[in-house]
């Protein structure tokens, strides 16, 4: 749906030029829910923006349905923005017009009659809740609300892309979860695309399908929501997804060294993370029946991502080296993530 | 007071409403468009034209650096070629006129600036022309600030105008200098003043009330 291929955009300074996209290339297939997380200056918004061309790349292509929109001339361009529909982080909602007529203003840059406008904004403002806030202004609303308006009139051209600029950035964590509960919603009822920027894990966590973290202007990682939260592979990622899953090493065992070789007389600190149906089995429970081991579980936390049960435990396993050996060797036989997070001396435990 | 006086105050008066309103409007239809080019051409905005901006600029910030009893006297062959005479109230609307639309101008791109630029940038990501921009998003947005400028503008051209008598332009201003000033008629005096005042509240509290009926922030 969404294609773009080696985009950079460099902007002239006077102390030389600043590279804010450096080589991205990002496909989005039709119906998905597309999130870019990245922290401030990282280049998400100039991405975004060149999605629709609000920035235009300075080398690339931008292909969107079919169409390469970094060819366009201006007047067809403004054609094919009007079926990229987009969402604010401050709104930006014409103060001088009511929600009504905010929403049918992009039907009548459309020139539509007044009767077919009527037909097109009033399900919107039911499918968003504020048919009854149709005569207000925008300075009576509430973020949320105003919120509500903007994706009405982001709807009102029946875009086949939805683009959220830091959608819920300014909202309370509570109305961020009802407009993200609309927006999924959109997406299934409409098959919208919806690419998304945020610096919220969180955002990324409750809706997306795919993910991709952006830094210094370029893609770092990129994959399925689950792929992405269970095994990072950059710094930037881990550090994401730490805001909203505990990766740390539990505080109990901070002052401890560790030994990434097996020592005699340690224990080992194992971190397991468990996905799906095998966060269902029982593997713990047959390890210490196999092996003579002692579990600890120092840490554990079970969360789902997208329907999917998905646990981390931080264990210390105690007894003769050899049976910790033939434990690790069991576990890695099963279908879970390990982290042998080191050997700790026992004297330095209480327990084992 | 005799009866001549009050045909006198009246005349003036209407003199000075006369002048004022003309050159007001006519300046509004000049400054209007130049406000917008002056917006809509710097840098950045949607018609980015940097040239066009800066001499624009620069003749906008000519004529208003003229003192308003030198311009008067320095365009009278101008006058005299638009009004067919170059002493009279028909007269004095030309260089006031010519005063107030560079005002104009200024008031109405420092209103147009002020509309936040998110609502542009939504605007053209819903596809709308540079032309739908202005006629749709920055004069609707500007509207209640740009009637409190306008407001403004009114407000100096009838003190503007009281110099209008130095051309035979006639009106309240002219009318304290030759009677109350120059034949020592302090009533005459205190009464323009009080008229000029008078009439300078009206058009302030006019211009209030309509920009904030029409301020929705």
């Amino acid at each position: 749906m969404i294609d773009l291929q080696n985009i950079h955009k460099i902007y002239p300074t006077t102390n030389g030029s600043l590279v804010a996209l450096n080589g991205i290339n990002l496909r989005i297939k039709r119906g998905e829910i597309f999130g870019v997380i990245g922290k401030s200056g990282a280049g998400k918004s100039t991405l975004i923006r060149c999605i629709n061309m609000l920035e235009r790349p300075t080398e690339g292509t931008v292909v969107v349905d079919n169409e390469d929109i970094t060819a366009m001339p201006e007047k067809e361009l403004r054609q094919a923005r009007k079926k990229i529909g987009m969402i604010f982080q401050h709104f930006n909602l014409l103060s001088s017009r009511t929600v009504y007529d905010n929403v049918a203003f992009p039907l009548e840059l459309q020139g539509m009659s007044p009767a077919q406008i009527k037909d097109t904004v009033m399900p919107l403002l039911e499918l968003v809740g504020l048919e009854t806030k149709k005569d207000q202004f925008p300075s009576q609303l509430s973020g949320g609300q105003k919120q509500r308006v903007g994706i009405a009139r982001a709807l009102a051209n029946k875009p086949k892309v939805l683009l959220c600029d830091e959608a819920t950035s300014a909202l309370d964590p509570q109305t961020t979860k009802s407009i993200l509960s609309l927006l999924k919603s959109i997406n299934t009822k409409f098959q919208l695309t919806i690419v998304l920027i945020t610096h919220e894990m969180h955002v990324i966590k409750e809706i997306c399908d795919q993910v991709a973290v952006i830094e210094g202007g370029e893609i770092v990682e990129q994959g399925s929501i689950l792929q992405t939260f269970t095994k990072p592979q950059s710094n930037t990622t881990r550090e994401f997804v730490s805001t909203i899953m505990n990766h740390d090493i539990p505080a109990v065992l901070a002052e401890h060294d560790f030994s990434k070789q097996p020592q005699p007389d340690s224990n080992l600190i194992l971190r397991l993370s468990f996905i799906g149906h095998s966060a269902e089995e029982p593997i713990i429970a047959s390890m210490i029946r196999h092996f003579n081991v002692v579990p600890n579980i120092l840490f554990g936390n079970i969360d789902q991502i997208q329907n999917t049960p998905y646990g981390t435990l931080v264990i210390e396993l105690a007894g003769e080296q050899q049976s910790i050996q033939n434990a690790l060797n069991y576990l890695r036989s099963k279908e879970l993530g390990i982290e042998v997070i080191g050997y700790v001396s026992r004297h330095a435990r209480a327990i084992g | 007071m005799s009866q001549d006086m009050l045909v006198l105050l009246a005349e003036s008066l209407w003199e000075t409403i006369y002048m004022v309103s003309v050159s007001a409007f006519i300046a509004s239809i000049i400054g209007l468009p130049m406000g917008i080019i002056l917006t809509t051409t710097a840098k950045g905005h949607i018609l980015e034209q940097p040239w066009i901006n800066k001499v624009l600029g620069a003749v906008v910030n000519a004529t208003r650096s003229t003192p308003f009893i030198i311009l008067m006297v320095a365009i009278i062959p101008l006058t005299r070629l638009i009004a067919g005479t170059s002493i009279g109230t028909n007269a004095a609307i030309v260089p006031l006129t010519i005063a107030a639309a560079p005002f104009i101008a200024r008031i109405v791109e420092s209103s147009l600036k002020e509309v936040d630029t998110g609502v542009v940038e939504a605007a053209q990501a819903m596809g709308a022309s540079p032309l739908q921009i202005i006629t749709k998003v920055l004069l609707p947005e500007a509207l209640p600030s740009i009637i409190l400028g306008l407001t403004l503008a009114i407000i100096s051209l009838i003190g503007f105008s009281a110099m209008a008598g130095a051309i035979g332009g006639g009106g309240l201003g002219d009318l304290a200098i030759r009677y109350g000033y120059q034949r020592f008629r302090a009533d005459i005096m205190l009464i323009t003043v009080i008229i000029l005042i008078v009439q300078v509240q009206v058009v302030q509290s006019c211009g209030d009330y309509f920009s904030r009926k029409l301020n929705k922030k």
